[in-house]
């Protein structure tokens, strides 16, 4: 059962890109889109955007990297290992899920940093890039959403972010480990 | 919070850094001032005029044990260099040899970009004569200390190389992926699908009557986010919260329907991976996307049963704008509320 969920994932997963690349020009040019006008306006951003990033990924590699490098990481990884391991989370992915809350361009950086130290291919690092796929930074939400109609009291807001993050954290964890483990 | 997890990864570094270098420093562990007693053999007899001559360095394995206080053993022999300069013998270890810690991390200490071999001056030998096939003396190697201050400073100068390098690099993929998304967001993709999807989340904002614009603005900021179309997403959430604002009896305390839309937009299910992760990822991503939509399914349901439990605790009941109408039986509401004296 499992072996067959593996193997059809791994196979449907040639289709993704190429479906997402011929799929949207596609889509608009049914609809009537000028395709390349409005491709080359986009991709024109992909620019700011990485432009915009630099300074949040300066902030958190340069702190993750010496953190990293002081030995305190390591510290951490083997003081935590033995206690989540008990619910089968490597500790390795536990920076990712502390940040992820907090910075979308920082913990982007914390992905970055992950493939360097354990290699593209390793589970965490999957683990790490499921967290940041599968929730919002939650903090930069509400500050945004609410921010904009003045709310001050946010009531239960906070709590059932994290506690969707929390679960979002865990799914990431477990998913990974079933379809590629 | 962000502050707080920022400096205190800073501050907690150095200090760590700083324990680590006085334990190193109090146990002595790298033997800053003491040689190594080695024999260092000739294969092709001393030349006393050689500036560079090959050798074979030996370190016996208790020596070694007793000398540094570990349990990591030397190879039976190494190759390396004799340099004679002027102002003595110096013995390099080959740059390829596997070492026993501590050696390995005095030869990472002291690497440079033009000579990454671990080296230490030989304890002066009177003199040797020209031939001999092997003596055995004592190598000092050059102290260790302040290691991990030197590696903090040293890794955070990287990573702010890195990051920018990193970010720049992201530019054509960033581009490719931005583009596409725009494509979508200018076809209506998320527009088509609306229709189908409101029913299904009006059980999720009891609050907004029906065919109330809220609903529709929600969808729309929901399926942007499903589309990966950030870019249009916030504008559409800002306007969905705009419109919960209106119904909302108190301006400046979040309604339950709030919260659910907050809850519903960090944890919303993706179909589309963001485009930083696909610059990030490359090719990855399409085995990871099966994982990010089903780890999404999750926290969506998590998040609206966070929201929603979390909306009838007593603690939040009391603060809740709408609780005057909630109480109303013959309001009809799809969820009773629970009463907390």
């Amino acid at each position: 059962m499992l072996e067959a969920i593996r193997s059809t994932v791994s196979i449907l997963s040639y289709f993704v890109l190429p479906s997402l690349l011929v799929g949207f020009p596609l889509y608009g040019l049914i609809k009537g889109v000028p395709v390349y006008e409005v491709f080359v306006d986009g991709a024109k951003e992909g620019f700011d955007v990485a432009v915009t990033i630099i300074p949040y990924l300066i902030a958190i590699l340069f702190a993750i990297g010496m953190f990293r490098a002081s030995g305190a990481m390591d510290f951490l990884v083997n003081a935590l290992d033995p206690v989540l391991s008990l619910i089968g989370v490597p500790a390795e992915v536990v920076p990712m899920g502390i940040v992820r809350p907090l910075t979308g361009s920082g913990s982007a950086g914390i992905v970055a940093d992950m493939i360097n130290q354990y290699g593209e291919d390793s589970l965490v690092v999957k683990m790490a890039a499921t967290m940041f796929g599968s929730t919002e930074t939650t903090f930069y939400v509400i500050a945004v959403y609410f921010g904009a109609v003045n709310i001050r009291d946010t009531r239960h807001a906070v709590p059932a972010g994290l506690f969707a993050d929390f679960v979002g954290f865990l799914a990431s964890v477990y998913v990974v480990q079933l379809l590629f483990g | 919070m962000l502050n707080y997890i920022w400096s205190g990864l800073i501050i907690f570094s150095l200090v760590f850094a700083l324990a680590v270098d006085t334990q190193e420093l109090v146990e002595n562990r790298f033997r800053n001032d003491s040689a190594l007693p080695v024999a260092v053999e000739f294969p092709e007899g001393y030349a006393p005029d050689a500036r560079r001559q090959p050798v074979t360095i030996q370190i016996d394995t208790s020596t070694y044990k007793q000398f540094f206080g570990v349990d990591d053993t030397p190879q039976s022999s190494y190759s390396g260099t004799l340099l004679q300069t002027q102002d003595g013998r110096q013995l390099q270890f080959s740059p390829e040899a596997t070492l026993p810690e501590p050696l390995t991390t005095i030869q990472s200490f002291h690497a440079s970009d033009e000579n990454e071999a671990l080296r230490g001056t030989l304890q002066s030998v009177p003199s040797i004569a020209a031939g001999t096939s092997q003596i055995t003396t004592a190598v000092q190697f050059e102290p260790v200390h302040f290691r991990k201050l030197n590696a903090i400073a040293e890794a955070a100068l990287n990573f702010a190389e890195t990051a920018a390098s990193l970010a720049l690099g992201l530019i054509g993929i960033l581009g490719l992926m931005l583009g596409l998304v725009k494509i979508g967001e200018e076809a209506g993709l998320v527009h088509a699908l609306a229709e189908f999807v409101r029913p299904l989340l009006s059980p999720l904002f009891p609050n907004v009557p029906e065919g109330h614009p809220a609903l529709a603005n929600i969808t729309l900021n929901l399926l942007a986010n499903v589309f990966g179309l950030g870019n249009a997403a916030t504008p559409l959430g800002i306007k969905a919260m705009e419109d919960l604002q209106e119904l909302n009896p108190d301006d400046e305390t979040a309604s339950d329907d709030m919260v659910m839309l907050l809850a519903l937009n960090t944890s919303s299910v993706q179909l589309v991976p963001p485009s930083l992760l696909v610059a990030i990822m490359g090719l990855q991503i399409n085995q990871l996307i099966f994982s990010i939509t089903l780890a999404t399914l999750f926290s969506s349901i998590a998040g609206i049963l966070g929201a929603y439990t979390l909306s009838r605790m007593p603690w939040f009941r009391v603060s809740a704008p709408h609780r005057n109408e909630n109480t109303d039986p013959s309001a009809g509401n799809a969820f009773p509320p629970t009463h907390d004296s």
